[in-house]
């Protein structure tokens, strides 16, 4: 068992370093207080290909497998100040473009993945609903077949992306009947009759990915959009969901690296009763601590890494990570504060916005408790 | 123990042990009855590739597959045979 990254690997994490930190921080505060998406950075991230990571060459990607991709991902995260970019960049590939590449026909994949992976277009997936959350396939939006045609009819809530997106994944209802199995999937254009967004919801953190809510009001879906065969949404959500908590999460491992560094280096420049704040131990224990999460954190999403680069399926190992990393990094940002003392709680340091943003970490892709359920499961309980 | 048998076995005893059923009729509709959900089949999945030694892709977790012991049995059978 080898987990440790190749000299490729190495060298392509610094250069996504670099370039988040030449092109992505700029402005980052003024964004983060006008809670503005940073539509060039976005051009930018697509010129050096973060969206096209995992994607084939043959659409424009980079074709990196997947411990290049969290390598790359976890660069991001220690560099970049923009957590809400990252989270959108996120969104658009492991919810749009990686399902399309997964479950799309040739006509999907060459229709829309050029765009989605070279910048010009942004995509997400729209499944939460105002009255499903976390009970996510009990919902309530419907498409019903007219010929060749779907007509949508429903309120998506919550969706990453939404006021920007040119394209989302929308997942509704087919049969009743059938439960999970009854939903199924569809590639929905902006511009598609009956399709529109709300206004933007003012959320606490990642206050720079846009979110917002979905109105189809009898939207009107080309049957040659449906992704997969009817009924197959739930598959490719649990896929989708599988990949996002394996490769998303990577960009906390990178924020909360960035994280520790700060905070040892406040701890040895700061002095308080005649000496550095961090040889007492109060400090020291707490940065060790912080430390010791952060190594947990790496070693399990580099485990899932390994699993999925093999091919096989982890959804116990990615509930785990995913449920690990992301209260590990909401505990890290809460001591980082605590180390800094007013400077951490004040807004002049990012330490306030990373916990924001942190938390965040603990609802999308499954909330913590979701997580838990699906590791319950798997042990009979 | 065959196919069906071991299918059975998984859902009387993990999948569907709230239940407390003693056997599954092979043609009962395991969706409509929601007796499979989508915690359950993440879990059958695992069992199937665990135990038949088979590769089951995320596109083939379609109802026609998966909507009873019949179909699970074709379909598990079907993988065998092309392995």
């Amino acid at each position: 068992m080898d987990f440790s990254l190749t000299e490729d690997q190495v060298v392509f994490k610094e250069s996504a370093i670099k370039f988040a930190g030449q092109a992505l921080n700029a402005g980052a505060k003024e964004r983060e207080n006008k809670g503005e998406f940073n539509r060039e950075g976005w051009g930018k991230c697509a010129d050096f290909g973060v969206q096209g990571l995992p994607m084939p060459e043959k659409y424009g990607g980079l074709g990196m497998d997947i411990l290049t991709c969290i390598a790359a991902m976890e660069g991001l995260g220690y560099a970049c100040r923009d957590s809400g970019l990252l989270f959108a960049i996120n969104s658009h590939i492991w919810t749009c473009e990686s399902p399309i590449l997964k479950f799309g026909t040739d006509h999907q994949k060459d229709k829309y993945l050029p765009g989605l992976i070279n910048g010009s277009m942004i995509g997400g997936h729209a499944m939460t609903e105002p009255d499903s959350g976390s009970d996510a396939f009990s919902m309530n939006c419907k498409a019903i077949k007219k010929g060749d045609r779907y007509f949508i009819n429903g309120t998506k809530m919550f969706i990453s992306n939404a006021p920007i997106a040119d394209v989302l994944l929308v997942f509704a209802v087919t049969d009743a009947k059938k439960g999970f199995a009854g939903i199924s999937a569809f590639i929905v254009e902006k511009g598609f009759p009956g399709f529109s967004v709300g206004k933007p919801l003012e959320m606490m953190g990642l206050k720079t990915c846009p979110m917002g809510e979905v109105i189809l009001d009898d939207c009107e879906v080309p049957e040659e959009n449906r992704l997969g065969k009817e009924g197959a949404g739930a598959a490719i959500f649990n896929s989708e969901m599988e990949w996002e908590r394996s490769c998303l999460f990577a960009n906390h491992v990178g924020a909360m690296e960035k994280n520790i560094e700060e905070c040892i280096n406040y701890a040895k420049t700061r002095h308080q009763f005649g000496k550095p704040i961090g040889k007492y131990q109060a400090i020291s224990h707490k940065i060790a601590d912080m430390r010791a999460r952060l190594e947990l954190s790496r070693l399990v999403l580099y485990k899932v890494a390994w699993l999925k680069a093999q091919g096989k399926r982890a959804p116990v190992e990615s509930a785990i990570a995913k449920l690990f990393i992301s209260e590990s990094y909401v505990e890290n940002c809460m001591e980082a504060i605590q180390i800094h003392g007013a400077y951490g709680y004040s807004k002049e340091m990012d330490l306030e916005k990373n916990l924001r943003d942190s938390i965040a970490g603990k609802i999308y892709s499954g909330t913590s408790e979701i997580q838990r359920n699906i590791i319950a499961s798997f042990l009979g309980l | 123990m065959h196919i069906l048998e071991k299918l059975e076995n998984v859902f009387l005893t993990e999948i569907a042990v709230d239940l407390g059923k003693k056997s599954l009729d092979p043609g009962e509709d395991l969706l409509e009855q929601g007796i499979l959900d989508s915690i359950g089949i993440m879990k059958l999945i695992v069992f199937i590739e665990e135990n038949f030694g088979i590769k089951v892709e995320d596109e083939e977790i379609i109802p026609e597959n998966f909507q009873s012991l019949s179909s699970m049995v074709t379909f598990v059978g079907q993988k065998m045979q092309n392995k």
